[in-house]
């Protein structure tokens, strides 16, 4: 099965078994991994499902679109050059993603 | 009045309604929890919709968008009069809903275009904007002699208001003028206004959308640095969007961007201010602003209730519904439920899961200027905290909110200050 690794700031991480086709907002939510907000349910209109998204990982990633990096813009936590919103990202089939959530989503 | 014994032995005015006043909203809250306890999902023939009132049964609909279509959130209440119908029909008023009310594929094709116009870099670089306007407002209350103030009229009512009209371009001296066609379309929509008292409502709107049409004829003149210019210019590099729906969308922005705003404003420091202890730590920690704006929004929400229309035959929370009905979501109520907040009807800035709220709705139709509100009132609680720490509500201040079935907006909030 894929799975997700979500790390939070403080460095503890838990691994998620993920469904393809969902996102890896989606995941989180379902699994109750705290550090992804999502208060807009995944519509691209809050940006508190922002993830720092680690080296490896980033490359397998399809690139943000246009809107998606517009959104990072609003972060709370400053955006980085791995910053994705993690309502945008599907999860794959054998993907190994791991993700860091920041310190603070609002 | 005369208290009759409802299935919880609870005293209400209307043992058949629990009693819930669709239009009501001075308190609405007892008669929520009433009907969230005893009937979740209920028929109001009153006024032909089916009031669902707990978190998870409002959430699954707002989900749902293919079963619930949002094609009615914009309909009147109550229908519009022949003497109404015919001003806006000669006025040439073709306008419905620039947003809330569209159905997808045309709500997610004109959604694009207008999420692409309004981001965040557009209106955060108006924050030094927004304070300075702060700024000058709380100052001009603080001077008057006499110490007394109304925190909607001298500062919750011009502020959002400034912020989207200078976003749009339009003119900015004109606040009155646009509040007053706000202030008819929240009539209009969701009052219960009698076919004579229409009418001047109606006029209102006739010049509202006129002005809209006239701001998109404008921008494809004058190519201006604002969101309509923004939105012009996509439809001629080749985004799909009419200037007929680029207008709705601007009577969507110039009534839904400051209205909600001047209500969470004014119920933020209402509320804050009535609970001094909570007000107090806010001004010695101007970090927990945030969770406190979230926190106002959970508990006293500027749209108490908002609808949807099933297309096909379905259930909610396990009874039937009908295709064709008519639905009104209460996330006033949703936000108090027991069962997703912990003393729910306890207004707590330290609540950990505030955020959980509906009061920005949930799915497609997610509030867009959800970040644009709470950027505002944090701005105007982090200057009031400096400038006014000793505010206090006036005494015997008797706040009463205006008559509507989804807005719950205060008419005043009257403030005292010492020298
Ligand atoms: C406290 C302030 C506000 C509140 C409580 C609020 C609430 C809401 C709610 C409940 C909805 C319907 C969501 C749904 O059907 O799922 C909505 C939609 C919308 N809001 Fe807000 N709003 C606020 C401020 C604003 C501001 C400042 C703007 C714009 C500048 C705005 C623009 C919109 C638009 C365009 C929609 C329609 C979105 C769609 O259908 O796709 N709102 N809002
Ligand atoms: S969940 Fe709101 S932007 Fe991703």
């Amino acid at each position: 099965m894929p799975k997700v690794t979500y790390t939070d700031h403080t460095g503890e991480s838990r691994i998620v078994e993920a469904n393809v086709g969902d996102s890896v907002m989606e995941t989180a939510v379902r699994s109750g991994v705290p550090g992804i907000v999502a208060e807009c349910g995944g519509s691209l209109s809050c940006a508190t499902c922002h993830v720092y998204v680690d080296e490896a990982g980033l490359a397998s990633l399809p690139p943000r679109a246009e809107m998606e990096d517009e959104m990072l813009w609003g972060t709370a936590e400053d955006r980085r050059d791995n910053s994705r919103l993690s309502c945008q990202l599907r999860v794959t089939d054998g993907c190994d993603l791991r993700v860091t959530t920041p310190a603070t989503q609002v | 009045m005369t208290s009759t014994r409802t299935l919880a032995g609870t005293a209400s005015a209307c043992p058949v309604h629990h009693g819930y006043e669709p239009f009501d909203q001075d308190d609405p809250f007892p008669s929520y929890a009433a009907l969230r306890a005893q009937e979740p999902v209920m028929f109001d023939e009153r006024i032909g919709y089916w009031v669902v009132s707990r978190y998870d049964d409002i959430k699954a609909v707002f989900e749902d968008w293919e079963t619930f279509s949002s094609e009615n959130a914009q309909a009147p209440v109550r229908e519009r009069g022949p003497q109404a119908r015919q001003i806006m029909e000669e006025g040439g008023f073709t306008a419905y809903s620039g947003l809330s009310a569209r159905v997808p594929p045309e709500h997610t094709r004109i959604r694009k275009v207008a999420a692409k116009a309004f981001t965040p870099r557009r209106f955060k670089v108006l924050e030094p904007e927004i304070r300075a306007n702060v700024v000058r407002l709380i100052e001009a209350m603080l001077a008057r002699p006499e110490r007394r103030g109304d925190l909607v009229r001298d500062l919750a009512h011009d502020l959002p208001t400034i912020t989207i009209l200078t976003l749009i371009g339009a003119d900015v001296d004109k606040i009155g003028t646009f509040k007053r066609w706000s202030d008819s379309r929240s009539a209009m929509t969701w009052g219960d206004l009698s076919d004579d008292e229409q009418v001047p409502h109606a006029r209102n709107l006739v010049d509202y959308w006129a002005e809209c049409r006239r701001l998109v004829a404008e921008a494809h003149e004058t190519a201006p640095d604002s969101l309509v210019g923004d939105m012009v210019r996509m439809q001629a590099e080749g985004d799909p969007i009419s200037d007929h729906e680029i207008a709705s969308v601007c009577y969507s922005l110039l009534f839904a961007g400051h209205e909600t705003t001047t209500t969470l404003i004014s119920n933020a420091l209402r509320v804050l201010l009535s609970h001094p202890e909570q007000w107090q730590c806010v001004v010695e920690d101007t970090g927990r602003i945030p969770a406190a704006v979230d926190e106002v929004l959970r508990y006293s929400p500027s749209i108490v209730g908002w609808r949807r229309r099933a297309l096909r035959d379905t259930e909610i929370g396990g009874v039937a519904i009908p295709k064709g009905a008519d639905i009104l979501l209460l996330m006033g109520s949703a936000n108090r439920d027991e069962s997703r907040f912990e003393h729910g009807e306890a207004f707590d800035i330290s609540r950990p899961n505030a955020r959980e709220h509906l009061s920005f709705g949930f799915g497609i139709h997610y509030c867009l200027g959800n970040m644009l509100a709470k950027l505002q009132t944090r701005i105007a609680l982090e200057e009031v905290a400096r400038l006014a720490p000793g505010l206090r509500l006036a005494d015997h201040a008797d706040i009463h909110f205006g008559h509507n079935l989804s807005f719950r907006a205060p008419a005043a909030v009257p403030v005292t200050w010492e020298d």
